[in-house]
């Protein structure tokens, strides 16, 4: 065994050599001497006594050896041989290399940026200990309102107390609340989370400051006013000051303790929303601003997100069937609240996919695109090496003729291969950050923390290297192998010219084939998405966009009970339209495009609804009576709401044309009602059919919608639209003082025009996924223009003898341009044609990443096929005319002098 | 012809390092030379250490910590590098020396055993 110490001191022999090879010999060479000196002594021919000497003692050469293996790490070495050896080789060809370096790094850059892309939507695990072992846990909902795992708290408290799978099981709800982090300051909305009292302790994580809560602080409702800051908080309103411990800041006006800082890091398990603060539990109702609900003992208010730390040796299967038998217990415990919810157990991972099906869907499109791009790319790479092969192939078997083996000369060129790769990723890294730096111009409009964070970060580097070293397997293992396989003698003879073997030819056509056919994928995908993104641009959302400012309230923030913030609404929206300048005014609880919109569930009159299903959740948005004409949403049949649709009178709706369509099937929807809520809630009787629109993305499916009137359905947060003639954001001031007059603690959200904040919602994301894909598009295209250069470029070099004796036993330079340029298109054409037919089962496979479809239509786009097609008709044509050129230019005399 | 050399190796691996250190605690500083020989002479030129295995035992005995090698001069001038042993190498000398002792007792006891 080699000790510690003699492994680091050959270590450092291996990197900083200090006993010289002359020390060694010498040492050596005097030793024989005196052997030699000895065996004169005692009477052999002087002559003889060296020779005899060095050959009773083994050979200075042998002994030498064996003292160089000592004195450094031999594996090392020879990798450090190896890598020097590589680095030469690639320096002789620099155009080689740097078209291989330079593939491999639009490759490797792309699956870069494509990670990225995942990691901050899906992929990164929450900052907490064993992330992996921690699951969500929740109800499945009987309405289909949300489709995340929700609870209410005293079924919370029932599954915590049954349930033996887990190390603890936490509960959270999102609240926004006014934050005033010391008295007197203008509140400013933020965005915490409360917390059972477990919370930290069973996550794992310590505040970084002060103390997380203890038991006793989430017993007794109402009582233990404590509050634990995010670090971003803590950084920004407190200037990370360790004395903020016992300090009182106030949430919703309700005064809190700070007990303590959250690490750095830890934000909750939202991926884009950065909570800001946690307290307790039991404060909850303290700091809901609806004080007609009471959430701690409602089990129809299901608001909770629980997470489970899974024991050790606990399962998710054992843990789901442990829950399903829970949650028929409590089905028959509670059967008001408790009919048709199962419980569900989820990996963070299916938790979020499930939240988010869009985001899910794009992210494995965009990973799709990103590896054959780094397909193309190596198949690249592994072209290039191969015309190479038969150059180093004569190497190899020279080496392996002097006495390598054939692991020392194929660890020669897979050295050659990983440099090549790790090049190809770092100047990768360089592509990938282009991509980042493109999703970052994604942002979600709004004052909240609540952002998608894109980052170059160790693990993007780790996937980059790792894509690395995958590619540097999949392009340099096979001509690797063929080049040590060869017989020795027939490699050593060959010549160049002559070739030895046409299967190799075969497979790189094959190759270049294969990646004309995946460029052509790539571009008819990035012509589709382009395409399909530019109609819905063009088409619009169907509502105006143009001169309008939104600003949105929450009057509960600062003590308004129901009947103040109704009160505020009405006064505000009234105010509003005597500002001057301002054209119209109109409020509402949902800015299209917003996401996150609130659904109501409803029970249409006359529908069978399926088994099982006693509600359907449509998403609403509760308005005013300018609404319609403001945001110029067609009222199409009946009317839109007026003032008198009141408190007092009979709840009135209007639905969209998809909803009547949906429910009353070649009827007319008017005078038609609905049930709202539950199965005994109020009905609605529907007073108009509005045209529809888009309501949450632009590339969503037609989707059912209803409006309610604000008067007669409450909100706690609305949204005011203002009209400008020329530029909303002149209306800013006026509008400020205008609130300041009616209430000057009344606190202003998210003050944007319209046109800004549907831009960021709705086009932003459209526009760099369209940009990304195309780029995608077009560097597969350059790859594949590469390869085919190369290998047409590579034939022709091998061709030259045979083309200079076509050319002088008489035939015309034009039958040679066109023999070449045949061979080259034949290729490029069937690739073509291979990728066509496979892009239209990419462009099928697409429609299902893109619901509804991206044709309008949903036929398939035959001018993106069109223009594809050209476009690779023309750059194949370049590609393979440039070197058939030359081919044709080649002079006869000197050609059969070529060797 | 390899094979069998090899295989002497093998049988020296674990006691020329013994050897070597003895030598040296007996002896003081030597040359590589005034070692094999001594060795020779000791075993009665039944052990004739070939170079490429002396040499690279000196050189893991000092990579170890166990002996230093320094160049000095021999007796008619000539340069050569002496290796003495190091208080780690008397320490090891000690313990490998316990252990061959140990070895030793048990092989010569089971050998001899009778019926």
């Amino acid at each position: 065994m080699m000790t510690l110490r003699e492994w680091m001191v050959r270590l450092v022999g291996t990197l900083r050599p200090s006993r010289r090879d002359v020390e060694l010999e010498q040492e050596l060479r005097l030793h024989v001497e005196l052997v030699a000196e000895d065996a004169r002594r005692r009477g052999s021919p002087s002559t003889d006594a060296v020779r005899v000497a060095a050959a009773r003692l083994g050979g200075t050469t042998q002994a030498l050896e064996a003292l160089r293996d000592q004195l450094e790490l031999p594996w090392l070495a020879d990798g450090l041989r190896d890598i020097r050896h590589g680095v030469r080789v690639l320096a002789r060809t620099p155009a080689f290399t740097l078209v291989a370096i330079v593939s491999l790094a639009i490759g490797i850059g792309a699956n870069c940026a494509a990670f990225s892309f995942a990691d901050a939507l899906l992929l990164r695990p929450a900052a907490v200990p064993q992330p992996g072992r921690v699951v969500t846990v929740g109800a499945t909902s009987a309405t289909g309102i949300s489709p995340m795992l929700v609870t209410s708290y005293p079924d919370y408290v029932d599954v915590r107390d049954r349930s033996t799978s887990f190390d603890g099981l936490v509960a959270f709800a999102e609240a926004a609340v006014a934050f005033e982090p010391a008295a007197g300051t203008p509140p400013k909305p933020a965005i915490g989370l409360v917390v059972s009292g477990n919370f930290f302790s069973v996550l794992g994580i310590s505040p970084e400051v002060g103390r997380a809560f203890r038991r006793d602080e989430d017993q007794v409702p109402g009582r233990d006013a404590v509050i634990v800051l995010g670090h971003e908080l803590w950084e920004q309103q407190f200037a990370a000051d360790p004395q903020v411990l016992g300090r009182t800041v106030r949430l919703n006006g309700n005064e809190f303790a700070v007990i303590g800082v959250a690490p750095r890091g830890f934000t909750g398990f939202d991926v884009v929303t950065r909570y800001q603060f946690y307290v307790p539990m039991m404060m909850w109702p303290m700091i809901t601003g609806d004080a007609s609900r009471q959430p701690l003992e409602d089990r129809a208010l299901r608001r909770l997100t629980i997470k489970g730390r899974l024991k050790p040796g606990a399962t998710i299967e054992g843990a789901r069937s442990e829950l399903s038998v829970i949650a028929r217990d409590l089905e028959r415990e509670y059967p008001a609240t408790g009919r048709n919810h199962g419980l569900a157990v989820r990996t963070e991972l299916q938790n979020r996919v499930a939240q988010s099906p869009p985001a899910a869907r794009l992210i494995t499109l965009l990973g799709l695109l990103a590896a054959a791009v780094l397909c193309a790319a190596c198949a690249n790479v592994a072209g290039l090496l191969t015309s190479r092969a038969p150059m180093r192939a004569r190497e190899m078997a020279l080496r392996m003729a002097i006495g390598a083996n054939r692991s020392r000369v194929l660890r020669l060129l897979v050295t050659e291969s990983v440099l090549l790769a790790l090049a190809g990723g770092l100047l990768g890294l360089g592509v990938g950050y282009g991509g980042i730096l493109l999703f970052r111009q994604f942002r979600i409009p709004t004052d909240l923390p609540i952002t998608a964070v894109f980052e170059l970060d160790q693990r993007t580097l780790v996937v980059s290297l790792v894509v690395a070293l995958v590619s540097a397997v999949l392009f340099g293992l096979v001509p690797a192998v063929r080049a040590t396989r060869a017989d020795l003698t027939a490699v050593m003879k060959a010549t160049e010219a002559a070739g030895y073997g046409r299967r190799r030819t075969w497979g790189r056509w094959l190759l270049v084939g294969g990646q004309v056919a995946v460029s052509v994928v790539l571009l008819t995908v990035a012509a589709f998405v382009y395409r399909g993104f530019q109609q819905r641009f063009e088409a619009g959302p169907g509502f105006r966009t143009k001169n309008v400012l939104l600003m949105w309230f929450q009057p509960a923030l600062v003590q308004y009970d129901r009947v103040e913030t109704q009160r505020f609404f009405e006064r505000l929206v009234e105010s509003a339209r005597l500002v001057p300048d301002l054209r119209s005014a109109t409020l509402a609880s949902y800015m299209p495009m917003d996401g996150g919109v609130g659904r109501v569930a409803i029970i249409p009159e006359g529908f069978q609804l399926p088994p099982g299903v006693e509600t359907v959740a449509v998403p609403t948005s509760a308005v005013d009576e300018a609404y319609f004409e403001m945001l110029q949403v067609p009222v199409i049949r009946g009317r839109g709401f007026s003032q008198t649709d009141t408190a007092d009178t009979p709840l009135v709706a209007v639905v969209n044309e998809q909803l009547a369509a949906r429910y009353w099937p070649g009827q007319d929807a008017l005078g038609k009602r609905f049930r709202v809520d539950t199965g005994n809630g109020p009905w609605a009787e529907i007073v108009g059919v509005a045209r529809n629109t888009k309501y949450v993305s632009l590339i969503e499916a037609p989707m059912e919608f209803a409006y309610f009137s604000f008067r007669q359905r409450q909100q706690a947060r609305m949204a005011l639209f203002a009209e400008s003639s020329g530029d909303p954001a002149t209306l800013i001031a006026p509008l400020r003082q205008m609130v300041h007059d009616i209430d000057a603690r009344q606190p202003i959200f998210n003050i944007r025009t319209f046109d800004e904040a549907y831009r960021m919602r709705a086009v932003v994301i459209f526009t760099i996924i369209s940009r990304f894909v195309a780029a995608m598009g077009v560097m597969g295209l350059a790859l594949a223009l590469v390869g085919l250069y190369a290998l047409v470029a590579y034939t022709v070099g091998r061709r030259t003898r045979e083309i200079g004796i076509r050319l002088a036993i008489g035939a015309r330079r034009s039958a040679v341009l066109r023999m070449i340029l045949q061979q080259g298109m034949t290729v490029a054409l069937v690739g073509l044609v291979l990728g066509l037919a496979a892009s239209l089962g990419a462009s099928t496979a697409l429609a299902a990443f893109v619901p509804g479809g991206l044709q309008p239509g949903g036929g398939v786009d035959f001018v993106a096929f069109l223009l594809v097609g050209a476009t690779v008709v023309a750059v194949t044509l370049l590609a393979a005319l440039v070197p058939a050129r030359r081919a044709a230019r080649i002079n006869p005399t000197d050609a059969l002098r070529w060797e | 012809m390899a094979n069998r050399k090899a295989q002497k190796a093998d049988v020296l691996q674990g006691t020329l390092d013994l050897m070597v250190l003895q030598t040296l605690a007996t002896l003081g500083p030597m040359h590589g030379y005034t070692l094999a020989a001594r060795v020779e002479q000791v075993s009665d030129g039944a052990l004739q250490l070939n170079m490429g295995t002396l040499y690279p035992a000196l050189m893991r005995l000092e990579q170890r910590g166990f002996v230093k090698g320094e160049w000095g001069v021999t007796d008619n001038n000539r340069r050569a590098r002496y290796y003495s042993i190091s208080a780690a190498g008397r320490r090891q000398l000690a313990a490998e020396r316990a252990e061959w002792d140990r070895m030793a007792t048990i092989i010569h006891r089971l050998l001899n055993q009778e019926g």
